[in-house]
């Protein structure tokens, strides 16, 4: 199994790092966090699929919103290594049983200051990850804009 | 002298239904010479739409409105149309072009 996380890590550096967490069954449907919860913990999906959501308005009543699907080897909740360390999607189990690798972010950063190489790598991998996210979310979002001004100035 | 009065009859009964025609004539007359108030014109409130009224310029079956769509089917298809909108935007991160950005999606949901 490799984790996006942990690309470029050497054997045992990952196998330091996956050391440091828990393995946590998550049932179908199971919330893994909430949105707004304090982010303590990072994820890796090692099985299984894990639902992020929003929530959103729809005939005045909250609903939870795909937002996107992450597939075993993907991380999950890096809101943990990012101030202000508040989760802003709920996790949820998709139809299957899911599995992760529970992170804490206090060994994580412990490991990368006695690790630092290793720790530049994550934070490489880290930023690969948010940069992505943040295409993913940006280009979503002018593809919507695009729609409304069609829709407007018709 | 049967025939005088059954014409009589007539002429009185036509008398009167001509009179009460004319009477609602004026009424009418009356009542549209009065100055109406000058009201503004309101735009007929659109129903709440989820991220675009295009639904407003589509014909729309009379028999399925969106308030009459599941909300488990509403949720189901923000999902496809959001799995939709990831692929696309997945394939304009990958090859970054004008065409790629705003490639037409066939989502129903917006559609």
């Amino acid at each position: 199994m490799t984790y996006e996380l942990l690309n470029g890590l050497s054997s045992a550096e990952a196998e330091q790092v996956l050391r440091l967490g828990t393995r946590l069954m998550v049932p179908a449907g199971t919330e893994l966090f909430r949105l707004g919860d304090p982010a303590d913990r990072l994820f890796l999906t090692e099985r299984g699929r894990i639902r992020l959501t929003m929530p959103m308005q729809i005939r005045g009543r909250e609903e939870d919103i795909f937002v996107e699907e992450m597939a075993p080897g993907q991380t999950v909740g890096w809101s943990a290594l990012i101030p202000p360390y508040r989760f802003t999607l709920t996790a949820i189990a998709s139809l299957h049983e899911a599995r992760v690798i529970a992170l804490p972010r206090e060994a994580l950063q412990g490991y990368f200051v006695a690790n630092p190489a290793a720790g530049y790598k994550i934070a490489l991998n880290l930023a690969v990850v948010i940069g992505h996210r943040l295409q993913l979310s940006q280009t979503m979002w002018v593809r919507e804009m695009q729609r409304t001004v069609e829709v407007r100035s018709a | 002298m049967e025939m005088i009065l059954m014409g009589l009859c007539v002429a009185v009964f036509g008398m009167g239904v001509a009179a009460v025609a004319f009477g609602a004539a004026t009424r009418s007359v009356s009542s549209d010479s009065v100055v109406q108030p000058q009201l503004p014109l309101v735009k007929a409130a659109a129903p709440a739409r989820f991220f675009s009224d295009r639904a407003a310029v589509t014909p729309t079956v009379p028999s399925v409105t969106p308030r009459q769509v599941p909300i488990e089917v509403l949720l189901l298809q923000i999902e496809n149309h959001v799995r939709m909108e990831q692929a696309a935007a997945e394939v304009f991160i990958a090859f970054p072009s004008q065409a790629h950005l705003h490639s037409k999606t066939a989502s129903p949901f917006v559609n």
